[in-house]
């Protein structure tokens, strides 16, 4: 029992410690947030015009699989998106 | 004739089985862990090398279980002379005490296995739910009271304050942080606490649902974040998630060094983890490796090590009683206390909290934000909570990592 008041004193510092902690990384974060905002707006996108080209990039690719799964004997007539 | 019989059952385990059957029961307790490892899916990653280790620990003369060193540092050898462990080199330690040993010091009592667990951890973390809604990561502070509730109790039962600490740490519902925490403060209890912190963690989907049945209403389980946020919009937009996400890492690593360096080994490691992941393609080579190689590694010599620890001498005691139950305790105290705070948040704020995000607030991610989305889509399908209770689930990490430094600072 003696240790009570031990125990008492690490409950204290251990929330006050970690309530602490997780504000400044709450208030931090939302610092960085409002730094990067300004700093770096944009997410870098990949370009739409490349979209236009993905089954020509693709079929080379498609082809090489398709024959390697086929012994050479399969071949791709149609590349249709699903979705 | 009969003496030749007679040396080779000296020679079997069985000699040493019909003398002492409390090997029995361990058997029993491995065959139980290997149970719920395999056939109910409990955690099998860790329950089965654990439940593997304590079979194998307990076979006499197999010498695969682990010599605890009593407070001096001291280990009986064969012929009964004491020798410091800590000055025995480890090929000695293998020599005279087995190969399991030798992985328990060099591994486990150095303290290098958690934070390298940490490390995977961080790797397959997503910090986005957590940066999209900050404010909900308080609730993981809220969270780490079970800890220090059952630090005290356990002090108030006689538990010496280091042991008192370490029993406390399963309320983090983190097995590393459990792990690391009791290898610092007490060794001895190693066994005992790592299978309640695995076994809570692995009964998540029991215990948070029977504690939010006692604490919440069904009005405060159907509100709805997705229309608090409707009607109270965040003026904070995140317009670079990317460029966020890694920041976050170091931003985090660095104030938790300047504000506790104790426990910057085991969320350093997280972060460091983290920040590989999210640099994306220049790093995927250590992403693929940190995340499955190095992690799986880790885990299987951090099982079958706890499970080795897990002698009949050390773990038939009305200790290992006190700290499973001690642990249940913890556990359901820190769920307790995070749906409390959320309770006090909504007395005083317009825009609403579900106390899921409070319950959630205890680690043992990403299980505690499933089932606490299980629960609030069963009074409402479309009140899907899991993003909300991320932000605490992973702030919980944080906070129990947090907490664990602090005892490790006081009691170590």
């Amino acid at each position: 029992m003696e240790n009570m008041g031990l125990g008492l004193e690490l409950m204290g510092i251990g929330m006050v410690t970690v309530f602490v902690i997780l504000l400044i990384v709450i208030f931090g974060s939302r610092l960085l947030i409002t730094i990067i905002n300004r700093i770096a707006p944009e997410e870098s996108k990949p370009q739409k015009a490349a979209a236009a080209d993905d089954t020509a990039a693709v079929k080379p690719v498609l082809d090489a699989a398709v024959a390697q799964l086929t012994g050479g004997k399969g071949h791709i007539i149609k590349i249709t998106k699903i979705s | 004739m009969g003496e030749i019989l007679d040396r080779l059952y000296h020679m079997t385990a069985l000699s040493d089985l019909i003398a002492d059957p409390s090997y029995l029961l361990m058997y029993l307790l491995a065959f139980v862990l290997l149970y719920l490892g395999i056939v109910k899916k409990y955690e099998p990653l860790l329950l089965i090398p654990i439940g593997f280790g304590v079979l194998i620990a307990n076979f006499p003369g197999g010498e695969m279980g682990v010599i605890q060193a009593n407070a001096e540092g001291l280990v009986p050898l064969a012929d009964g002379t004491m020798v410091d462990i800590w000055k025995m080199p480890l090929h000695e330690i293998a020599h005279e005490f087995g190969i399991m040993n030798y992985l328990y010091y060099a591994l486990i009592k150095s303290g290098l296995l958690p934070p390298i667990i940490f490390m995977g951890v961080g790797a397959m973390t997503d910090f986005g739910p957590m940066l999209r809604n900050l404010k909900l990561a308080i609730f993981g502070a809220a969270a780490q009271f079970g800890i220090f509730a059952v630090l005290l109790a356990s002090l108030a039962l006689g538990f010496t304050p280091q042991e008192a600490g370490s029993l406390g740490i399963i309320g983090g519902a983190d097995g590393p942080t459990a792990i690391f925490t009791t290898i610092k403060l007490a060794p001895h209890l190693l066994g005992p606490i790592a299978i309640a912190a695995y076994s809570y963690m692995a009964l998540v989907p029991v215990i948070i649902p029977l504690v939010v049945k006692l604490l919440c209403t069904k009005k405060e389980l159907m509100i709805n974040m997705k229309e608090q946020d409707r009607l109270y919009p965040d003026k904070m937009q995140i317009k670079n998630m990317r460029v966020a996400k890694i920041v976050f890492p170091i931003a985090v690593t660095v104030i938790v060094a300047i504000f506790v360096p104790t426990a910057v080994s085991l969320v350093g490691m997280l972060m460091f983890g983290n920040l590989i992941k999210e640099i994306g393609a220049d790093t995927s080579r250590l992403f693929t490796t940190i995340s499955n190689g190095l992690m799986n590694t880790a885990t299987v010599f951090l099982g079958l090590c706890v499970g080795a620890t897990m002698t009949a001498e050390s773990f038939l005691n009305l200790q290992t009683l006190g700290i499973i139950a001690g642990g249940f305790l913890a556990f359901a105290l820190s769920i307790a206390s995070g749906i409390c705070m959320v309770k006090i948040w909504n007395l005083f704020a317009k825009k609403k909290v579900n106390p899921l995000v409070g319950a959630t607030g205890l680690s043992a991610v990403p299980m505690a934000s499933r089932v606490c989305n299980g629960i609030s889509t069963k009074y409402d399908p479309k009140n899907h909570v899991l993003n909300y209770c991320m932000s605490s689930n992973i702030a919980g990490v944080i906070g129990s990592a947090v907490a664990a430094g602090v005892l490790i600072s006081f009691l170590g």
